[in-house]
């Protein structure tokens, strides 16, 4: 059974730490998502996991198979571990056809002609590129050698795929069809899937599981509905998409679910629930700009409802951006109506804040 | 098979129906007559001598003495049929073409494995070694003459077609290397992540991508080296003694001193010793425009 562990993985660049205590681990048949800005250390995990960076401590492994571990001194060749990897420029070998690409693997292998050719053929029709057999990558769109390149990394059934931000040089319609078909694929083939990539629309569309990753460490693993709406830091609630961070002080220690506290910003109260923090706290809350609640009822009141001065308004297609100001608390909220101003009365729902370690 | 320096070169802009670089009605740009100017001054300065070697070689010596610019009149062909009928044109040829199919083989398959290690392995002392490579460069043959024949008397290679090949290609190296390395290491190193990830060893990726990638700097080192050879003098002089042995340089020299009257065949016999050399340029002509220039997109 495929499934790659990661433990304890550490790497240094000279003085640089690129990697600090890594530990993730990728399920049979899951789609894994590192995700993190450029330098988060991603990349180098990934290469870890191919074999063309040898880290400092850890272990890696994939099902029974040891690939790398520093305690028992095991290191497995890159070419030797059996995985298929799609890299960010699809590094497809612009000397030999579509066909002589894909069966490279198969020709390292020593497979059968006739083997060997049925195989090819199939793989290609799975990519949809069947008809592409004999022409050579210059001839090819991008996404088409990108097909080529998932291709020939699927073509020796290997036990896990890697994928180094395979999107990236695609233009941004091109990016989303061959993501909607890649998950698909996965999905279909049951293909156990890590996947790099530093775009948080792609992590979020297509994975199972995300490993938010900064400065060479691991800040949260969790489905993308966790990710989004539990983050666990400030870094993860604003890496992904937009939110709102509102500094408070904890005001009525948590009792019966909620907590009472005031915002820094503004002196107001507000109240959440859950939590478990003592009264004298410093938090901060993330507030998603959905989860807020716009009205234009000027009489409307309760318990985090507030009047707001409208600021600006844009206009983005399917929804309005709204920059409020709750007496000098600057908030973004997002609604499909269009309110007009100059106030509008805000709720934020308590369930809508998640309290962040300050 | 499409040939690959076209694909290398075609990669990197896909011809479309973009704007073309504006140029005259005719596409010529104000600059073209003196590039032209400039192209026939060089042709007459290198070529035209050339030819009067190959147009002389129709001429009988009389028409030669009365006047050597001249075109024949009339056209003789004897001198060349009677060089292409004889042992003393044809035993030198083979001489030649086994020494310098020796000398190139040598080059490339060494060139090659030397310029793959200087290029896509790091070790320490790498540049320091590829220095020493590139300083052969500045080593003149003529300076290792005494020392060479030395050195092959004592192997007991005097008078041996081996005796000239190996030093030839020993002196061949260090260009071949400079042209080599740059290019190799051009080659993106996700193509070679990539064949690794496919279960490629080092060697595999060589073998299967590395060279194929290469071929237009291949068959330029190539081409370079069997030139060389092919016009080699002091080596061959230095080595044989035989006649039988003798390359074509030291036979059209032999010729010459040996029938120095007779102009008109010493240039049949100069102009026929050409040929394969100036031949083997012209069939390798696009390779070397692609390996002077080509660089290798993923």
């Amino acid at each position: 059974m495929p499934e790659i562990t990661v433990e304890r993985l550490s790497k240094s660049f000279g003085q640089e730490q690129a990697l600090k205590n890594i530990s993730f681990s990728v399920h049979d048949k899951e789609f894994l998502t590192l995700l993190g800005p450029s330098g988060c250390g991603k990349t180098t995990t990934l290469m870890s996991i191919a074999g063309f960076q040898r880290p400092d401590e850890g272990l890696i492994s994939c099902g029974d198979r040891t690939f790398f571990d520093r305690a028992a001194k095991v290191y497995l060749k890159a070419e030797d571990r059996n995985l298929g990897m799609v890299f960010q420029s699809y590094a497809i070998w612009p000397h030999l056809t579509v066909f002589g690409n894909v069966a490279f693997p198969l020709r390292i292998r020593r497979m059968k002609k006739d083997a060997l050719r049925r195989r090819v053929l199939e793989t290609l029709d799975l990519v949809e590129m069947g008809d592409y057999a004999r022409r050579y990558p210059h001839e090819l769109s991008g996404g088409q050698q990108q097909r080529v390149a998932l291709a020939r990394a699927l073509v020796y059934a290997p036990a896990v795929l890697l994928l180094d931000e395979p999107f990236s040089n695609l233009d941004a319609k091109l990016r989303e069809r061959a993501r909607t078909w890649l998950k698909h694929l996965q999905a279909e083939l049951g293909l156990t899937t890590l996947f790099v990539t530093h775009d948080q629309d792609e992590a979020l569309s297509l994975s199972d599981r995300i490993v938010v990753m900064d400065e060479g460490s691991v800040l949260q693993i969790g489905t993308p509905e966790d990710i989004y709406r539990r983050p666990a830091t400030r870094f993860v609630a604003e890496f992904l998409g937009h939110c709102n961070i509102l500094p408070a002080r904890v005001a009525t220690a948590t009792s019966s679910g909620t907590t009472g506290l005031v915002l820094h910003g503004n002196g107001k109260p507000i109240t959440l629930s859950g939590g478990d923090r003592a009264a004298g706290d410093e938090v901060q809350l993330a507030v998603r700009p959905e989860a807020v609640e716009l009205t234009s009822d000027e009489s409307a009141s309760g318990e985090n409802t507030y009047r707001a001065e409208l600021r600006s308004v844009s206009f983005l297609g399917d929804h309005y951006v709204y920059e409020l100001g709750i007496d000098g608390l600057a908030l973004t909220v997002t609604d499909t109506r269009l309110f007009v101003g100059p106030a509008v009365t805000v709720r934020i729902p308590p369930s809508a804040c998640r309290v962040l370690p300050s | 098979m499409t040939d690959v320096s076209t694909i290398l070169q075609a990669a990197p802009a896909r011809p479309g129906p973009g704007p073309q670089p504006r140029r005259g009605r005719l596409g010529i740009s104000p600059l073209t007559p003196v590039t032209y100017l400039a192209a026939l001054l060089l042709v007459g300065v290198t070529v035209v001598p050339l030819l009067f070697v190959f147009v002389d070689g129709f001429k009988t010596n009389a028409q030669i003495n009365s006047s050597a610019t001249a075109l024949p009149h009339p056209w003789d062909t004897r001198n060349y049929t009677q060089m292409l009928t004889s042992a003393a044109f044809w035993q030198p040829l083979e001489n030649s073409a086994v020494i310098a199919a020796i000398a190139t083989v040598l080059v490339v398959v060494l060139g090659a494995m030397a310029a793959f290690a200087l290029s896509r392995y790091a070790f320490p002392g790498r540049e320091g070694l590829f220095l020493l490579f590139a300083v052969g460069l500045l080593f003149p043959i003529n300076a290792a003459a005494l020392p060479l024949y030395l050195m092959l008397d004592k192997l007991g290679l005097l008078d041996n077609p081996l005796g000239v090949a190996l030093p030839e290609a020993a002196f061949g190296l260090p260009i071949t290397i400079v042209i080599l390395r740059p290019f190799m290491r051009e080659i993106p190193g996700e193509l070679e992540d990539a064949a690794v990830v496919d279960g490629a060893t080092r060697i595999g990726f060589f073998l299967r991508i590395l060279l194929p990638l290469s071929r237009p700097a291949l068959v330029t080192v190539a081409v370079l080296a069997f030139v060389q050879s092919w016009n080699q003098y002091l080596i061959p002089l230095l080595v044989f003694t035989s006649q039988q042995r003798f390359t074509l340089p030291l036979a059209v020299a032999n010729f010459q001193t040996q029938y120095a009257q007779n102009t008109a065949s010493i240039l049949a016999f100069t102009a026929l010793s050409m040929l394969p050399a100036l031949g083997c340029f012209i069939f390798a002509q696009r390779h070397l425009v692609g390996g002077f220039t080509g660089a290798v997109k993923g």
